[in-house]
């Protein structure tokens, strides 16, 4: 095993692909094809990209009820190389649904909060998390946080993976995203602006604010930083500079499902490689674009990244 | 046939020092019968199935008997599972475990598990750290699948 990537509040993805959806209308799906079931969460995507890459992982998270037993039968029917230590709480795990519109080129996400996660379970989820510290080199932490699991708890999980020497990259929005970067930054961070384009209290709105977020990242003692900017930008950055990477291929919208867990898993392939984090972002770049020719998740390959390692245009910020 | 065909990559296991009453919670919560037990490295120690914690709750006397059916309903059960819950899962696991590795062939786990009457090895690297596990249904379906 040479990542553990943690999801704290997992999902499974029900992905329905509807062309000409309406609000307030029946529509039927035209077959299997039409709706995949497909276990979730960023750091769950993650684990499912890096198998696929041919890197060992094991999947941490929290499930629970009969939604977190159809997660996890499902992550070891598709993915039996992706080793889980899973521990369980009361409740449901929850389910996120996207409405895929290929002919309006539009996804409507509804994702619901997932279960309360009581304190003995944190306690036994991180002793096991410190266990397994000891077999990997890097460790993901990605995604929402479900009600229950303080900023504290998150803060943990990152100062003891880097107490331990591990690189740790982080994902996530809000508060406790704020917090855990203020506290003790992790080595690689990318903030999810799929909902709000506000971070430290700074609303994100012209080129400028998304390098100076970057730049912020760099500061508080981030080695890399990834901010998506518009549909086929991102501003990357690391402590040598800060460039716009902009993709030179067509972007559909609705081919966008699951970029940004792509970027992440592009960003620990290259950093396992040895490659330097300026390198290992561009693998970030590549991967997130080649994502985006499927709808489906988890269809990437290293002769594909490597493919569209020139398909993006790269400029400086600064 | 190899244990790594039929491995289920699941390192879920209960630390020595974890009580009686959380192994009872997980194992009920994740359907599981029983667990490796390992160390902080991850090193298998032993193994706690729902049937040594059973075993320690009922009284000693009464593999004695032939049936208890006759006893009146003492609720002797309860009471030593309430007082066992708070005691380590190190105190009632079977050492050392049986555990396999990888690359030992699949008629060896099965006869271990007819032996030994087990429903689950554990399976370890090298270090005797654990990677996974193998099953009773594991075994057959890959032994079915691989004769298809």
């Amino acid at each position: 095993m040479r990542v553990a990537t943690v999801t704290l509040n997992p999902a499974v993805d029900r992905q329905l692909i509807v062309p000409n959806f309406e609000v307030n209308q029946l529509h039927r799906l035209t077959g299997p094809e039409s709706s995949a079931m497909t276990p979730g969460g960023k750091g769950i995507n993650v684990a499912m990209l890096l198998d696929v890459l041919g890197i060992s992982v094991v999947a941490m998270s929290i499930l629970a009820g009969y939604t977190g037993r159809i997660l996890e039968e499902e992550l070891r029917r598709l993915h039996p190389r992706i080793t889980t230590n899973f521990v369980y709480t009361s409740g449901e795990t929850r389910e996120n649904i996207a409405i895929v519109d290929p002919i309006k080129d539009t996804i409507t996400e509804i994702n619901s909060s997932g279960p309360k996660v009581d304190e003995k379970t944190m306690d036994v989820f991180l002793k096991r998390y410190i266990m397994t510290l000891s077999r990997v080199n890097t460790v993901v932490i990605s995604g929402s946080v479900p009600p229950g699991v303080s900023a504290g708890y998150c803060m943990d999980l990152v100062r003891r993976a880097k107490q331990q020497k591990k690189t740790v990259i982080v994902e996530g929005i809000g508060r406790f995203f704020e917090e855990v970067v203020r506290n003790d930054c992790p080595h690689v961070v990318r903030p999810d602006l799929r909902r709000t384009q506000t971070v430290f209290d700074r609303s994100l709105e012209t080129l400028e604010d998304y390098v100076e977020l970057a730049k912020e990242f760099i500061r508080l003692g981030a080695e890399a930083a990834v901010i998506s900017y518009q549909v086929v930008s991102d501003i990357v950055a690391t402590k040598e500079g800060v460039w716009v990477f902009t993709s030179k291929e067509k972007v559909e919208k609705s081919h966008l499902f699951g970029t940004g867990d792509a970027f992440v898993a592009g960003i620990v392939y290259g950093i396992d490689r040895g490659l330097s984090y300026y390198e290992a972002l561009k693998y970030g770049m590549a991967a997130a674009i080649a994502e985006t020719k499927y709808v489906e998740k988890s269809a990437l390959s290293i002769s594909e990244i490597e493919k569209y390692l020139d398909a993006f245009e790269v400029r400086s910020a600064v | 046939m190899k244990v790594k065909d039929v491995l289920i990559r699941d390192i879920s296991a209960v630390f020595e020092d974890e009580t009686v009453e959380d192994f009872v919670r997980i194992c009920s919560m994740q359907s599981f019968s029983g667990l490796p037990v390992v160390d902080e490295n991850m090193v298998v120690v032993g193994y706690i199935s729902e049937n040594d914690v059973i075993n320690a709750a009922v009284p000693s006397y009464f593999s004695l008997l032939q049936s208890v059916s006759f006893l009146p309903d003492t609720h002797q059960l309860v009471q030593r599972l309430q007082k066992i819950k708070e005691h380590t899962v190190s105190q009632y696991m079977r050492t050392p475990a049986v555990t396999v590795k990888e690359e030992d062939s699949l008629i060896h786990v099965a006869d271990l598990i007819i032996r030994r009457r087990l429903k689950v090895v554990p399976v370890v690297d090298d270090q005797g750290r654990l990677v996974g596990i193998v099953t009773r249904m594991g075994v057959l379906k890959g032994a079915m699948e691989k004769g298809g």
